[in-house]
């Protein structure tokens, strides 16, 4: 090929104007012959941009990982839902035993003993409590004092 | 999308997937891991796939997406991506070790070009796409990739010629 045609595609190789077709002659073209010293810059960069074709991926494409995951996902819905279920299961029992067994007792006899005995117990227990509050008397008698002092 | 269908689309478009990768993120270790995720997240989009006109594409335009995505994040995490394959085994054309040495100096000169030109001299020098499938893959139009593409020749050029002189000087 003359020169002066290559160095015309050149010029258009430069702007980005060449089509892939004229690209392809000018590959061909520096990759066979030899070029004239000015032209070397240009051999090294298309030796380049052919020795960078060759690199490939060597791994093989790996997509199975895609569905192990699949698979756990799957697992922890249903870890989710034995839980869920199991949660559900428990409160409703629960729920059921307190309405069934509420101590009643259908004696009346038994009925007016056990009411007396709780009645009896609070009472008791309030007087507890009140013994407690004895201490309190003692501060209105010191406030007593000084309100005589005034 | 049967598993076999989808790698009959994959296993042409893998290797430029790679190379384009190798060419943004540089280290071979790093653009395997890309190339194999960016796989990945088309297999788990493959029902979608097939509503794509041009799939190898789309397959590279996520490639590149991927890898500048990375290259945010190995910014961020003040990174350098290592790496020690500069030494460009089987060339097949030229033996010469000379030669040899120039490409490891252009492998050199490409890496420092923006990486939008990069990309840009990557699909067209090296995979040589035409200029519709470029603006496509790049989502560009296509005169920006003409002139980014003319800059990236040129700029090129002058590197290697300033190189050149320099040895020889």
């Amino acid at each position: 090929m003359e020169l002066d045609k290559i160095e015309r595609l050149l010029a258009k190789y430069d702007e980005g104007e060449t089509t892939l077709a004229e690209e392809s002659l000018l590959r061909d073209y520096f990759l066979r012959e030899d070029v004239p010293a000015h032209l070397t810059a240009y051999k090294l960069i298309f030796a380049f941009s052919a020795e960078q074709r060759n690199q490939s991926f060597r791994n093989e494409p790996q997509i199975k990982e895609s569905r192990k995951n699949n698979r756990f996902a799957w697992t922890s819905i249903a870890a989710i839902l034995i839980v869920a279920l199991g949660i559900l299961f428990f409160n409703d029992s629960s729920q059921r035993l307190n309405e069934n067994d509420l101590g009643t007792i259908s004696d009346e006899e038994l009925a007016l003993q056990k009411t007396k005995e709780t009645l009896n117990m609070v009472s008791q227990i309030m007087n507890e409590g009140t013994a407690d509050l004895v201490y309190l008397k003692e501060f209105n008698n010191t406030t007593n004092k000084i309100i005589q002092i005034d | 999308m049967k598993e076999h269908t989808f790698l009959n689309i994959i296993n042409p478009v893998k290797d430029k997937m790679y190379r384009l990768a190798l060419r943004l993120l540089t280290s071979k270790e790093a653009a395997e891991d890309a190339t194999q995720e960016v796989i990945l997240k088309l297999w788990s989009r493959k029902e979608k796939i097939k509503d794509y006109a041009n799939v190898e594409a789309f397959a590279m335009t996520v490639t590149k997406n991927y890898c500048l995505d990375q290259l945010k994040l190995k910014q961020n995490n003040q990174l350098r991506i290592v790496h020690q394959n500069y030494e460009s085994h089987n060339i097949s054309l030229q033996k010469e070790v000379e030669l040899n040495d120039e490409m490891t100096w252009l492998g050199k000169i490409v890496e420092k070009l923006p990486e939008q030109q990069r990309m840009i001299f990557q699909l067209r020098d090296v995979e040589q796409y035409d200029y519709e499938e470029i603006a496509e893959i790049m989502e560009m139009n296509q005169t920006a990739i003409r002139v980014a593409l003319s800059r990236a020749r040129k700029s090129i050029r002058e590197n290697l010629i300033k190189k050149h002189n320099y040895g020889i000087r």
